[in-house]
């Protein structure tokens, strides 16, 4: 072994990474090669100097003030939006891009804009945040909304040849998402029932899916 | 250890045995802050937040702007907290993003200014390290301050992390046998800077 193949393998050498025929060759030039032992040296301590770095280093100020200051106003934002969480949001966010960007692969842009229908008004919103949801209101609503999305579904199923298979991919995968939401909040609200921020954010959830299947109904009806 | 004993035992700190009591208040924690609780997203970030800005001041090697990629790292694992499932460990949810956060500022700013310069000494925050340093006179962190960035986050990762080169790969964007070249060329400048 040369001292110019001894150094593109030292890497592998010092991480015991070499065969054996190998390893002995190195370890034969090694035990002859002053100056390659010399770079072998180097390498080891440049190894030790990084296994000897703590993983943990404290940060010269508390960095939590100005974290607390920028998610709140996100939080902020998010409850005038009409009531969702971040993680409920970007799960709606995920739906509209991804119906946007799978329509927009393959449809003409006049299929696009017909995905758009109206928002509830800000007006409705406020209502909406307003009332206050005790346990038989909120499990009719649930039940309401439970109707309604069902019924879209069923229409959605009738309709699916209609749409593309990448469309009702999307739709599956983000509608699986805002259901996995419903779970968690329920979850929540089971641990704390009194809690009028989550029944609001229930009650929003489900609103949002049967806007999304209202969305997608609405599309390959006009397709 | 004591943010999350405290954060289920009500300020009082009881050694927690079990690694599953942990996990399990973690999971508390994270499903909390999922609901909004921001008391509760303090105490995972106060659980977090020495590794992730050690990981930032390495990947970086500027000071002030590892305390700017810690903060950016939690507001947005504030945004993606719906997505994580409590599968793993928070932090381990956390690490790769907080590479991809430290990476891509260090990009972004790049395009911005090829001109960048640390302007602080990261050597300076690091606390004396728990051995006695192999060879004196030689400061790793300054060394790997003035490596290309490419080779610094390889080795920080490689060498200092312990990541392998698969998942080096996958949290890069690159192919493994890249990972590599990029580690091979790291070491070598490092151990000219020891020589020099």
């Amino acid at each position: 072994m040369t001292c110019r193949e001894l150094d593109e393998r030292l890497d592998a050498w010092v991480d015991g990474e070499l065969a054996a025929a190998a390893a002995a060759e190195a370890e034969a030039h090694l035990a002859t090669c002053s100056l390659c032992r010399e770079r072998e040296r180097r390498l080891r301590q440049v190894l030790a100097h990084a296994a000897a770095l703590p993983r943990s280093v404290t940060p010269p100020r508390d960095l939590w003030p100005g974290i607390a200051q920028r998610v709140g106003r996100e939080r902020s934002w998010s409850r005038a939006a009409g009531g969702w969480s971040p993680w409920a949001l970007a799960a709606a966010a995920t739906v509209v891009v991804g119906l946007v960007a799978v329509l927009g692969s393959g449809r003409a842009p006049s299929a696009v804009r017909t995905v758009e229908i109206p928002a509830a008004s800000p007006e409705a919103r406020l209502a909406a945040l307003s009332v206050v949801v005790s346990d038989p209101v909120l499990a009719a609503a649930e039940r309401e909304y439970e109707e309604a999305a069902n019924a879209l579904l069923e229409a959605l199923q009738k309709r699916q040849s209609e749409l593309q298979p990448e469309t009702l991919v999307t739709v599956r995968a983000n509608l699986e998402v805002i259901d996995r939401a419903l779970a968690e909040v329920r979850q929540a609200i089971a641990r704390n029932p009194s809690n009028l921020e989550l029944n609001r954010m229930l009650v929003a959830t489900h609103r949002k899916k049967v806007d999304v299947l209202r969305r997608v109904v609405k599309l390959s009806t006009a397709l | 250890m004591g943010g999350l004993a405290e954060a289920v035992l009500g300020g009082t700190l009881i050694p927690m045995r079990e690694t599953e009591d942990r996990r399990a208040a973690e999971r508390r924690l994270v499903q909390d802050a999922q609901n909004g609780d921001l008391l509760a997203f303090e105490r995972l970030y106060r659980e977090n937040e020495r590794k992730v800005f050690a990981l930032c001041l390495r990947l970086s090697a500027d000071a002030a702007l590892a305390e700017e990629l810690t903060q950016e790292v939690f507001v947005r694992a504030w945004r993606k907290l719906g997505g994580f499932r409590g599968e793993s460990a928070f932090s381990s949810w956390l690490y790769p993003l907080t590479v991809n956060v430290a990476l891509s500022e260090r990009r972004s700013r790049r395009r911005r200014d090829a001109r960048i310069v640390a302007t602080d000494d990261p050597a300076s925050l690091e606390p004396a390290p728990a051995t006695p340093r192999p060879e004196a006179g030689f400061d790793l962190q300054k060394a790997m301050a003035a490596l290309p960035p490419g080779a610094r986050a390889v080795f920080v990762l490689h060498d200092v992390e312990g990541r392998t080169h698969d998942e080096i790969a996958a949290m890069l964007d690159l192919a493994p046998g890249t990972s590599k070249a990029q580690l091979f060329r790291a070491r070598r400048l490092l151990r000219e800077a020891l020589g020099s």
